[in-house]
């Protein structure tokens, strides 16, 4: 008698331990072998140790994140584009309409491959056919009809100076679009504005792609 | 009863009465023609001049909306400032439409005009030389008509979820209990019965040394303890439903599901690298910037308190270094390349796969033209997110195996299935009827555990 109420009251303890820990959904629980199950090495966005990751004496407080780590001044990425020079100021955006599109022609897939990206990022606000009147208008206060005639007669490079450094209520999208694709954009609101040979063509393609700048569908992602 | 009977009286009625007017109209028409030519010019009349009047104030909403909106709200400052009460603050009455057609021009000349320009730049009000006096006149009936204040929202919520489960429990220890009660009754009688029958049976065995019993019990115990013993086994080390408070209160609800912005606004790295990426908070700023205030329906946490939305930008704005009385980022003063008092907000990472497994986000998303949906669960109705998969090893073998690798598609682009003629020339020869994941590698070893 006396081993069952042994064995009972250890199954018993067992039991309580085991599920003691799935209670909390706030806590990410137990692993069996935490070696094997956290790294070791550096993870992105991995708090880090100041004292190794800057060199800034005011700086060394703990353990860090350390995201904002940009290329060295200067180095251009193999095979990039040359690097946008004019400032983000009044001078700059004047002259910024000189500046031609070093993209050429785009082909079908690639114009595609920028509509896509143009309703991803612009669209939210924009609207798919640069109408002002994306999801987010009326929240954002300022966005313009890209449509209208005073936003056809902006050079390509204007467009992309804008997209570079953000202008009134827009932000800057170079973090999130590399030069080459705001490039390709600009070809892509060329066809918006009613532009370019690829408009027609492309158009039914802009019209399938509409739910595309939703996050419930991305099926042609 | 009375349905029925109603119905004779209904059909009955107005026969008798419009019997004399039908005469009267046929016979008496040549009198009241006049009369009722006049009528019906009148009411043509008044009809033409409502509808146009209707018109007009609908152009008005119409006008606004494309014209206006993106800059202006009625009662409240925007880009531009609110328009309510805009004929009070005007100088002269005809100063409006000199204002919208050349802004610039008054700018130049007009004193209040200049006033204005200063107090809202750097936004400069877009000239609209094309609106005619009246669709001007439209859109400021429109802003001047009183604005309808939605009626105050209900709260969510509600009654709870009806569960039974406490009920049937509840009636299962009852019924049990009572089945006890009988048993204990029945040995009693046959005791009682045995007696009077003269056959002898010794006292009976009190239930919690019977041995029937107790196996019964230990058997259930092991049952249930070895069932949640497995079952918390299996789960460590899983982080199904975890779901921890982020720095900010961030839903993907309002974000991606309401305002519908792509997940790959955010997230963009997932197509081009091994990591979704967590967005620098500039990209958080490329919208709040303008978006001050939190203006959707009300928000909770999990356990049901309520969040003020506005609080919460108002932390981003802190992360950020930004200061939203100027609209501007805080200088750099300290040379670090950032404005004073920002830094990277420490988001809670929520999947996690153990270090020994190797999983890639551009190879799903980009080439297996996967949904963001298939792992993480309907993100777009997260209020705050929670890992909705078990990201075990069988689950994601199980999707190897099921999903369909797809060479239509990628006539354009993609040549990496090029190699795999022969499954095209097996599929054409009905030697296969389709191609998995696992055929094409999706079960070696060394996919994930490289």
């Amino acid at each position: 008698m006396k081993t069952i109420h042994k064995f009972s009251a250890i199954a018993l303890v067992a039991m309580i331990v085991i599920t003691s820990g799935c209670g909390s959904k706030r806590s990410p629980g137990r692993v069996y072998m935490p070696d094997m199950a956290y790294s070791r090495t550096y993870e992105a966005y991995d708090l880090l140790d100041s004292t190794k990751f800057t060199g800034d004496v005011n700086n060394k407080g703990g353990n860090m994140i350390y995201f904002n780590a940009m290329p060295a001044a200067g180095s251009i990425k193999r095979g990039d584009l040359f690097p946008y020079t004019l400032p983000n100021d009044s001078i700059g955006y004047n002259m910024s309409g000189a500046i031609a599109n070093p993209v050429g022609e785009l082909s079908v897939a690639d114009m595609a491959e920028a509509g896509r990206l143009y309703n991803i990022n612009c669209a939210v606000c924009h609207g798919a056919k640069g109408k002002a009147n994306g999801p987010m208008s009326g929240k954002v206060g300022g966005i313009v009809d890209i449509t209208l005639p005073q936003y056809q007669a902006l050079g390509d490079g204007t467009i992309f100076h804008v997209m570079t450094y953000g202008k009134n209520n827009m932000g800057s999208y170079a973090s999130q679009l590399t030069k080459e694709q705001r490039w390709k954009i600009v070809k892509y609101v060329r066809t918006l504005q009613g532009g370019g040979a690829a408009a027609t063509s492309d158009s039914t393609n802009t019209a399938t792609a509409v739910p595309d700048s939703t996050a419930n569908a991305k099926k042609t992602m | 009863m009375l349905i029925v009977c109603g119905f004779p009286v209904l059909f009955l009625q107005p026969s008798k009465d419009i019997s004399p007017l039908l005469s009267l109209i046929t016979t008496d028409m040549s009198r009241y023609r006049k009369i009722i030519n006049k009528l019906f010019a009148s009411f043509l009349f008044i009809a033409v001049f409502s509808i146009n009047n209707n018109a007009r104030a609908q152009d008005g909403e119409a006008l606004f909306k494309s014209k206006c909106a993106s800059c202006h709200k009625v009662d409240k400052d925007f880009t531009g400032p609110a328009l309510q009460g805009w004929s009070s603050r005007i100088p002269s009455p005809d100063w409006i439409y000199k204002w919208i057609a050349s802004p610039a021009k008054m700018i130049a000349t007009d004193p209040y005009a200049k006033q204005l320009a200063d107090k809202w730049k750097p936004s400069v009000m877009t000239a609209f030389p094309e609106l005619k006096k009246e669709e001007i006149d439209a859109i400021l009936a429109f802003v001047d008509a009183p604005v309808k204040t939605p009626p105050p929202g209900e709260t969510p919520g509600g009654a709870p979820a009806n569960d039974n489960s406490l009920w049937y429990g509840i009636l299962t220890l009852v019924l049990a209990l009572v089945a006890f009660i009988l048993l204990q009754v029945n040995s009693n009688l046959r005791k009682l019965s045995d007696d009077k029958e003269g056959v002898f049976r010794g006292e009976p065995v009190p239930f919690y040394r019977n041995k029937t019993y107790l196996m019964t019990g230990i058997l259930l115990l092991f049952t249930m303890s070895g069932y949640f013993f497995v079952n918390g086994a299996i789960g460590l080390g899983r982080h199904k439903n975890y779901q921890p408070e982020q720095p900010i209160y961030y839903s993907h609800k309002v974000h991606a599901g309401v305002n519908q912005i792509s997940c790959l606004y955010c997230h963009g790295s997932a197509q081009d690298s091994k990591h979704a990426g967590i967005p620098s908070v500039n990209v958080c700023m490329n919208c709040h910037m303008a978006i001050k205030e939190y203006g959707g329906d009300k928000i909770f946490k999990e356990d049901g308190t309520e969040v003020n939305g506005t609080e919460e930008i108002q932390k981003l704005y802190k992360y950020a270094g930004w200061n939203p009385a100027t609209a501007k980022y805080n200088p750099d003063n300290n040379g670090d390349g950032t404005p004073d008092g920002a830094k990277p907000i420490e988001w809670v990472k929520i999947h996690n796969l153990p270090d020994h497994v190797y999983f890639n986000h551009s190879q799903h998303v980009k080439v297996g033209k996967q949904q963001c949906q298939t792992c993480h669960g309907n993100i777009q109705e997260m209020p705050e997110v929670y890992q909705a998969s078990e990201l075990s090893m069988g689950w994601c073998i199980n999707c190897h195996r099921e999903t369909k690798v797809d060479f239509n598609s990628d006539s354009t682009g993609n040549k990496f299935y090029s190699i795999y003629e022969k499954f095209h020339k097996d599929l054409k020869n009905n030697k296969m009827d389709s191609v998995t994941v696992e055929h094409i590698g999706g079960t070696e070893c060394q996919k994930c555990h490289y």
